[in-house]
């Protein structure tokens, strides 16, 4: 489904595909509780949206309506224009893939590739790299608390804070690799190597509705790129 | 070096996603006083000293040095005044020598010079690595690590010293290094706080225990008043258990005897000392 | 049947100086040998040696012959290893897999890699879950337990392979007084239920006084003091930066006063 929106936010042209995108992904949200998610989501891309806005609005090129004179430079309609669908289509993308994010439990992400025969090492690497993300969170509040407490300034002026960067990089990166041995030892120790195929102890239910729901998107996703690519969309 | 009264009034913190860590803890510590600070983990120590120097602020209660409220002075500041020694060396070790790795910290307080280097020598040696200045902090094993964290925060001389488990996964050798530490600064008039889980180095090395159990202050008093007989009831329920000196002396019935120094003190000697000294003192002066 | 090392010399890749240097140990089934020494006196790499992941995982040149149940280690592969010899280390957070929602599949993970049927793999994840003492903790969030808690289920986890010897890297020093209360109890019933034979590397030498029925000191690769459990009232162990057990300190520090050490003192230490 996320997938079917991420395709459409960027191959259907103009105005339709990013807003109706984010429709569907609103009213999904609103549906499973997860609007609040979306937001902190829409603040944390609010800069660039902001900066998308701007250099768009100055600066499109071939631009000729102007809104206002300013000198050798001014802002555009067609900037305006351009500038707003870009960050309709931005929005929209952003927005479907947190929402995998927020409504898909890692185990039963995880369970489900299992069934379907995806390796276990493939699998072992999905789930530690989304495991990694709290970790390397919780690492790095750490980390930042330590060099605080050696008398790094973190809440002077700007420039005096950019000298943290190496010791703060630093132990984040040398923490990760002294771990990667520990952790390789430990899962040879637990015989990842082994071959044939891992027992499944999970099985995750999946009604047909929603294999229905699944084959509709996958359809659409199919059209939507072929119409584009013989250009007979945009 | 001008050693700040410490002060705690009614502090409690709550982490956004937890439970409330630290609850209504109030604190005085003199100047050049030595604390242990012991209690299970999760018991809010480590939160609990976090506060000392402004890296978590109090959701109610007030921080004093010296009488005067710290919560409006930056961590870089206090940092000045407050060394903090943090448990896992591998969350602060970011230098390509042992050498620059502990100038970090005096640096960062502005000493530079000859001054930096007679400090960089005198912290290496204090932890016994002064043979390893040159080499690459990540070429120690894990024990040696956590003794160059240590010596990073030395470097530093602030005239308080705080530190987090630092007897942990260390050898008899690196434990008596930390014992050295902790009784040199404490001889220069240094106040030292420690966490710990060593009862033994608890009983030994401090002239105060604080028992920390489920965010609050559980019990406070010297060795030998934390450790008597009459505390174990409390101890135990902070599932901890009291050094064996202390079980042995109040078998015998001689008093509190918390460390192996008091309860020799405390039998009757070979030429009839021993007895003289009242049971109940410990002896960790 | 027994784990055997003799003439052992190992040395990790890219280091100039041996790791370990002349150990030869036996550790039969049922048996807990315990070791100790100062810091980066070749415990871990002794545990790596036994194990069989040094060489076979981390590469580096081993001399001399390290056999389990008359193989050597060199010639199995990693996941036959670890049915045969289990490897705990210190640090439960990173030998725990991090994929899993519950405990159950955490200690299920080892069992599922072997691909073994559903039936067996649940059965053993009981079998484990109890001997460690650990049933309840069953449908719990493995990155949401305790410190001691974590280091059961990681226990928890190899036991679950069926291991005939298992190798325990200091399983405690993270921990406080009560986990490690909870893991040396664990520890000792294990032992006995399973008849696994073990080989507890340890800094607390209380512990190792509490369970161990011969104990191996290590000094800069080598067995610098071996035998029973007596081992650890040896004056030399001071030498070798180790710290003896309470009680032996205690009476050693009683004598050095010129105090008679009575019975009515040992039986106070009781």
């Amino acid at each position: 489904m996320a997938a079917l929106e991420v395709v459409a936010a960027f191959a259907l042209p103009g105005w339709v595909g990013p807003l109706i995108v984010l429709a569907a992904v609103l009213t999904t949200a609103a549906a499973a509780r997860r609007l609040r998610g979306l937001a902190t989501i829409s603040l944390a891309a609010s800069p660039l949206v902001g900066s998308i806005l701007l250099v768009n609005l100055f600066l499109l090129p071939g631009a000729a309506d102007p809104i206002a004179r300013l000198g050798p430079i001014g802002p555009t309609w067609s900037g305006l224009w351009f500038g707003l669908q870009t960050v309709a289509r931005l929005m929209a993308f952003s927005l479907a893939i947190g929402l995998v994010y927020l409504t898909t439990a890692v185990d039963d992400l995880l369970a489900d590739l299992a069934r379907r025969g995806v390796g276990r090492r493939a699998i072992f690497v999905v789930g530690a790299a989304v495991q990694m993300v709290p970790s390397t969170i919780g690492r790095a509040g750490e980390i930042v608390d330590a060099q605080r407490s050696r008398g790094m300034d973190t809440e002077g002026p700007i420039w005096r804070r950019a000298r943290g960067v190496l010791p703060l990089a630093g132990p984040v990166v040398f923490g990760a690799l002294t771990e990667v041995e520990e952790r390789t030892m430990a899962l040879e120790a637990r015989a990842f190597s082994a071959p044939g195929r891992q027992t499944l102890l999970r099985v995750p239910a999946d009604p047909a509705s929603h294999r229905v729901t699944r084959w509709a998107a996958i359809l659409a996703i199919a059209v939507i790129v072929l119409a584009r690519a013989s250009g007979r969309l945009g | 070096m001008n050693v700040p009264l410490i002060e705690l009034e009614a502090v409690s913190f709550t982490y956004p996603d937890g439970p409330t860590a630290v609850i209504d803890v109030t604190l005085r510590i003199e100047p050049g006083e030595t604390v242990v600070i012991i209690g299970q983990n999760g018991s809010g120590k480590s939160t609990l000293v976090r506060h000392l120097n402004g890296l978590l602020r109090p959701g109610s209660g007030r921080v004093l040095l010296d009488g005067h409220d710290i919560h409006s002075v930056h961590v870089a500041a206090l940092a000045a005044r407050v060394g903090l020694a943090f448990q896992n060396p591998d969350r602060q070790l970011f230098a390509g020598r042992v050498a620059s790795e502990v100038g970090f910290g005096p640096r960062n307080l502005g000493v530079r010079g000859a001054e930096l280097e007679a400090r960089v020598a005198a912290a290496l040696e204090d932890v016994g690595l002064a043979a390893e200045a040159e080499t690459n902090p990540y070429d120690l094993g894990l024990s040696r690590r956590k003794l160059l964290a240590l010596a990073s925060v030395l470097a530093m001389r602030t005239p308080v010293l705080v530190l987090d488990e630092p007897t942990t996964g260390q050898d008899a050798r690196g434990v008596a290094r930390v014992r050295a530490v902790v009784a040199s600064a404490a001889q220069e008039g240094r106040t030292v706080i420690a966490i710990s889980h060593d009862m033994r180095f608890a009983a030994e090395c401090f002239g105060r225990v604080v028992v920390m159990r489920a965010g609050k202050v559980a019990l406070d008093g010297s060795p030998a008043a934390i450790f008597a007989q009459a505390a174990w009831p409390e101890l135990r329920a902070a599932y901890l258990e009291p050094p064996l000196p202390a079980v042995v002396g109040a078998g015998l019935g001689l008093g509190s005897t918390p460390t192996a120094a008091a309860l020799v003190a405390a039998l009757p000697g070979p030429a009839g000392e021993g007895r003289g000294r009242p049971p109940g003192r410990a002896g960790n002066e | 049947m027994a784990i055997e090392l003799s003439g052992v010399r190992y040395r990790y890749a890219g280091a100039s100086a041996a790791a370990l240097s002349d150990v030869s140990l036996r550790l039969e089934p049922g048996r807990v040998v315990g070791v100790t020494g100062a810091n980066e006196s070749g415990k871990s790499t002794l545990c790596l040696v036994l194990a069989g992941l040094a060489p076979k995982v981390i590469g580096g040149r081993l001399d001399g012959s390290v056999r389990i149940d008359g193989v050597e280690t060199t010639a199995m592969r990693p996941y036959e290893l670890a049915q045969r010899c289990g490897l705990l280390f210190q640090n439960a957070a990173t030998q725990l897999s991090n994929t899993t929602a519950t405990v159950f599949e955490e200690i299920a993970f080892g069992p599922c890699n072997l691909g073994l049927a559903i039936e067996e793999v649940v059965e053993r994840v009981w079998w484990a879950l109890r001997i460690v003492g650990i049933e309840p903790l069953a449908p719990r969030d493995p990155a949401r337990l305790s410190g001691g808690q974590g280091q059961l289920v990681a226990l928890a986890s190899v036991l679950a392979l069926r291991p005939a010897y298992l190798v325990l890297d200091e399983p405690t020093s993270e921990l406080d007084p009560a986990g490690t209360t909870l893991v040396a109890e664990a520890l000792a019933g294990m032992a006995r239920e399973t008849g696994a034979g073990i080989v507890l590397v340890e800094h607390k030498t209380d512990v190792l006084a509490r369970i161990a029925d011969e104990v191996l000191v290590l000094e800069n690769g080598a067995v610098a003091l071996s035998g029973s459990a007596a081992v650890l009232a040896d004056p030399r162990l001071a030498e070798l930066g180790v710290e003896p057990p309470a009680r032996v300190l205690l009476e050693g520090e009683v004598r050095a006063a010129g105090i008679e050490w009575t019975p009515r003192l040992a039986e106070a230490l009781a």
